[in-house]
């Protein structure tokens, strides 16, 4: 659905964007991770056809992204992460306005706001509506003519953590519908959550690009920190790939003197950590 | 429906919608009133109170030049003003990746709203206009006028960030509409400092009674607008 090959974009001299190379299939979750100003809005600006001074290939839905025309836009579906509503207008003047900007049949506004939550709020005007009500109303504005490819730029942001479960949920209910999701998030949570493939950028560069369960576990197993009672309380340590040879475990076990046990896998931020030498703030 | 003229009809919405915006659009028939029957009042009063043959009347072209101007460059503003409120909010963003897109965008905003412009300036302008105009001045007047209220669309996009900065950058932008009155008070060869202003060419037509001389104004306002339009990109 999406294939990047060779591709390097630069505002300045110095390229912003270095030699590129990914490609996304239908259907697959992408997501990209990165602390701000690693290239992330900047590749999502390319691949939207917004920044047509690239070098290299960039391919969405078979289109060259900077030969993108109107018809380009109709089946993709974007939700940047801040408001993009008109505020004077009510919450279903704007879908019904958005919606009136494709040739493609739309989705009902009706079962998009009860979706989300707003079927009570449709008529309300936006700038009455509170950043969460905001987020969830851009999202499905990105959904009205259900496109193929969905650009989502930190959709959950914002969010308290229902309405951040239920933007999730929507998410994958769209995946399973067969649509092509990018991902860009700061969220590591998120990311492993939804992804099936993650990209690890900084300075304009991928570090690495797997999913995220292989990334987590290539760099070691998780450990696994039990307790036991034995003048006072006791605790030991082991690989979770180790387990039966740890010989005071396995004879806890057996005694039935394990107090408490529970395993810690690295998380993506920690492999992000890693890998980049970077933060995510 | 194309989604150019959705996007145009929302825009008719929102003017309707704003009291103040709604008023710049209708402010040149009021104009139009105010020249038709009140330039030829004040005259009037003026003769009386200086017992000379005439007083505007010699200058009753540069009336009809500015009535010419002022539909497009009020409309001109007025969209100006929504494409500012849409770049705050990152709306125009947003519809750049609509099945909109980009030059939709910018026909629905600029060029659809200066065909407008163009047609009520054809209707208005031989309604209210206070000398003898031939078709061809009133077409060329009318286009000129209209390039000019683009030119003051793009110049108030590429200069100003925001509403408040738009509106100051209206006034300083408006003052390419006086280029019309060099031809009648300034004498050769320094009237030719002002050959790059539109409107300098509707006011030599209208002052030597030859609407050809306007044409070079048609050139000179497209060549400003593709040169906004590409620094505005």
């Amino acid at each position: 659905m999406i294939q990047v090959e060779n591709l390097t974009f630069s505002y300045t001299g110095e390229p912003f964007i270095e030699d590129m190379n990914f490609s996304v299939e239908r259907g697959e979750i992408f997501g990209f991770l990165g602390p701000s100003g690693a290239g992330k809005s900047t590749l999502q600006k390319i691949l939207l056809g917004m920044l047509p001074n690239y070098k290299g290939t960039a391919l969405v839905n078979g289109t060259e992204c900077k030969s993108a025309d109107s018809t380009f836009y109709e089946s993709i579906g974007v939700d940047f992460e801040y408001s993009t509503m008109y505020e004077k207008l009510t919450a279903r003047e704007n879908l019904v306005f958005f919606s009136s900007l494709y040739k493609r049949k739309v989705r009902p506004i009706d079962e998009l706001l009860s979706k989300v939550g707003l079927e009570r709020d449709g008529d309300k005007k936006v700038s009455d509506y509170s950043k969460g009500m905001k987020s969830r109303l851009n999202f499905i504005k990105a959904l009205i003519h259900d496109p193929d490819i969905l650009f989502l730029d930190e959709p959950t942001s914002g969010l308290d953590p229902a309405n951040s479960r239920l933007m999730k949920d929507m998410i994958l209910e769209e995946k399973s519908r067969g649509k092509t999701i990018l991902l860009t998030t700061h969220n590591m949570q998120d990311a492993t959550e939804l992804c099936d493939r993650v990209a690890f950028i900084v300075g304009g560069r991928i570090f690495a690009l797997d999913t995220p369960h292989n990334l987590i576990m290539s760099k070691g197993a998780a450990g696994v920190t039990y307790t036991w009672s034995e003048n006072g309380e006791q605790t030991g340590h082991c690989d979770l790939n180790n387990l039966s040879e740890d010989a005071t475990l396995m004879k806890l076990i057996a005694e039935n003197r394990v107090t408490s046990i529970h395993s810690s896998e690295p998380t993506l931020n920690d492999i992000f950590i890693e890998i980049t030498g970077r933060t995510l703030v | 429906m194309s989604p150019t003229k959705s996007s145009f009809l929302q825009m008719v919405k929102f003017i309707k919608r704003d009291k103040m915006l709604l008023a710049t659009a209708i402010a040149p028939i009021l104009a139009g009133l105010a020249i038709k029957f009140g330039i030829p009042l004040i005259e009037k009063g003026l003769v009386s109170l200086t017992g000379a043959r005439e007083v505007l009347v010699p200058y009753y072209g540069i009336f009809d030049i500015l009535l010419a101007a002022l539909t497009p460059v009020m409309i001109g503003f007025v969209v100006a003003m929504i494409m500012l409120e849409e770049r705050d909010d990152h709306i125009d963003k947003y519809l750049f990746v609509t099945g909109l897109g980009r030059k939709g965008y910018f026909l629905s905003r600029i060029g659809l709203p200066a065909g407008f412009a163009l047609l009520v300036t054809l209707i208005l302008l031989p309604l209210f206009c206070i000398t003898r105009l031939s078709i061809a001045e009133i077409a060329l007047l009318a286009i000129v006028g209209t390039l000019q209220g683009i030119l003051i669309s793009l110049m108030v996009l590429t200069f100003s960030t925001n509403k408040l900065e738009g509106m100051a950058v209206t006034k300083l932008s408006s003052l390419i509409m006086m280029g019309c009155l060099i031809p009648f008070f300034v004498p050769t060869p320094l009237r030719y400092v002002f050959t790059f202003m539109p409107s300098y060419w509707t006011g030599a037509g209208i002052a030597e009674g030859n609407a050809l001389l306007m044409l070079p104004g048609v050139g000179i306002a497209a060549l400003w607008i593709l040169i906004l339009y590409k620094v505005k990109d």
